[in-house]
């Protein structure tokens, strides 16, 4: 058995006073994909945002690359530098003057030669043709792509996104998550992603937590996604939709 | 016009127009990076609250009998953070407030002002500036706020950048958002504080924020985009005050009068080289 990369145990978290997640436990195995799935205001962005460090926790541990987490959230700087985060999405205004090379730039850690890595983590997302637009220019699936960059150009064990593929045709979607699978498989990455689309997390993913502010069940999907799962997480009328969307 | 145009060549060697030059290049290089910043965070309208409660500052040292710059500089820092403290705190949408803000200080100063016994200031030299006015004193600190500024914004690039392009992915990398925020702050303020002189409370948003703006139109690079800001604020600040001398008109409109020109011949040039560029990338393409 190997060691988990993230062990997460009886985890609370408030925010204004109200407890948004509840009592949560779960691990992550080295290289697994683990999809967070749950109703709007299920708490998913705020388990992720206290996971990377971004918001404190109450209660409950947090061991992440073997180093439990302050109650505070602040990752120390050797876990950081092997976690990548990705918000839901970014602010970008119209004529943002930032190239893509310039940005994937940034993501490299201090040590890292950023002329040999910042052409080869564009390489490997095949965005080569795009290092001189601006970041603001991109498509949907381009921008993914380039975040992707700036994720991968410094060699990270975790990668946490908040719904990678909200706005993306379906097209650009699937193609997304085969660049996913083909990271996880090269580099050895964990992947750990919210996300509403439960045939991707169906098709793609190895572990499955339903949450709606307290874990509501885990496993792989075959057992999680089942009927009475997803009746137990969304209600009643979400499975009688699935169902008629179906046919 | 030839005589007048020698006259003012002639000019140049006197030292207050030299200091003048000196004050208008600094004042215009730190306009210029601060601005590049402001823009990106969509802070040009805190630059418009910063210059006229400038004037408050400026009352307010002339009501307890001290020398406005004494003052100014501690005012404008003091204001800038009651503002983010009211932004943090207030339901109240950030427009609003700002123009609250801005209009209750304005007035509060005119009130000020005139109730003075004997006024000791001229009002177009507060609203338009009076860069012939700079003294060997007042480049001091002005040159140790360049350094400081420069210093923070070669050290800080990248944390100003990811801030920029998102906050919550600027803290997943370990950036201190809310301290930066809070210098760049600071830094706007002291320097509208110092470009006050110059430009005057008026202009003073134009004059940091128009740069910025030129600089967006011709630039595809954050290095480029921050360094054509400060180079356009130093050369608007050169030519607008041999304009000045030239015309015998007040520095702070000829100083933004050549910058909003800069912006015209830029958008013209940015549809060109965006026209240019668009068609080599279709031949590219093909």
């Amino acid at each position: 058995m190997t060691a988990s990369l993230l062990e997460v145990n009886d985890l609370c978290i408030s925010r204004a006073g109200h407890e948004v997640v509840s009592g949560v436990s779960f691990a992550l195995q080295p290289g697994s994909d683990t999809a967070v799935i749950g109703p709007n205001g299920a708490g998913k962005s705020t388990l992720v945002q206290a996971l990377v460090g971004l918001l404190p926790h109450q209660g409950g541990t947090i061991r992440l690359l073997g180093h439990t987490l302050p109650r505070s959230g602040r990752l120390p700087r050797e876990v950081r530098d092997q976690v990548a985060y990705l918000p839901q999405k970014l602010l970008l205004d119209g004529r943002f003057p930032l190239s893509v090379s310039e940005f994937v730039r940034l993501g490299c850690s201090p040590c890292c030669n950023h002329r040999k890595a910042v052409p080869a983590a564009l390489e490997r997302l095949q965005v080569s043709h795009l290092r001189r637009r601006l970041l603001s220019e991109l498509s949907g699936g381009e921008l993914q792509r380039v975040l992707l960059a700036f994720c991968t150009v410094h060699p990270r064990k975790l990668l946490v996104f908040d719904e990678p593929r909200t706005g993306l045709d379906p097209q650009a979607a699937v193609q997304l998550q085969e660049l996913l699978q083909q990271l996880r498989l090269q580099e050895g990455l964990t992947i750990l992603q919210i996300t509403h689309d439960l045939s991707m997390v169906r098709r793609s993913s190895d572990w499955v937590l339903c949450l709606n502010r307290a874990l509501c069940c885990q496993g792989p999907p075959e057992h999680t996604l089942s009927r009475e799962e997803l009746e137990r997480l969304y209600g009643r009328d979400y499975v009688l939709y699935e169902h008629s969307h179906h046919h | 016009m030839a005589p007048e145009l020698i006259s003012s060549l002639s000019l140049w060697q006197e030292p207050f127009m030299q200091r003048a030059l000196i004050g208008g290049v600094i004042s215009g290089i730190l306009g210029g990076w601060v601005g590049s910043i402001a823009v990106l965070r969509q802070l040009s309208f805190f630059a418009e609250a910063l210059g006229q409660a400038s004037l408050l500052g400026i009352s307010l040292a002339l009501l307890v009998g001290l020398s406005p710059p004494v003052l100014l500089w501690p005012f404008a820092l003091g204001f800038a953070w009651l503002l983010r403290e009211l932004l943090k705190r207030s339901s109240l949408s950030a427009d609003a407030l700002l123009s609250l803000m801005c209009s209750g200080a304005l007035a509060l100063s005119v009130v000020l002002l005139s109730s003075l016994p004997g006024a000791r200031l001229s009002l177009q030299q507060l609203l338009f500036g009076d860069i012939l006015g700079i003294a060997w004193a007042d480049l001091l600190p002005l040159t140790l706020l360049l350094v400081v500024t420069l210093a923070y914004g070669v050290t800080s690039r990248r944390a100003q950048i990811l801030i920029s392009v998102d906050p919550v992915l600027a803290r997943s990398r370990g950036v201190a958002v809310e301290t930066h925020r809070l210098i760049l702050l600071g830094l706007l303020a002291l320097v509208v504080a110092a470009s006050i002189k110059a430009v005057g409370v008026l202009l003073i948003s134009g004059f940091v924020v128009i740069p910025a703006c030129v600089a967006r139109l011709l630039s595809r690079s954050f290095n480029v985009y921050v360094l054509l800001a400060a180079a356009i604020g130093a050369l608007s600040a050169v030519v607008g005050l041999f304009g000045s001398a030239v015309f015998n008109q007040p520095s702070g409109p000829m100083v933004v009068l050549v910058q909003a020109l800069l912006f015209v011949v830029a958008l013209l040039a940015g549809r060109w080289v965006g026209q240019t560029t668009t068609a080599a990338s279709v031949d590219r393409a093909r």
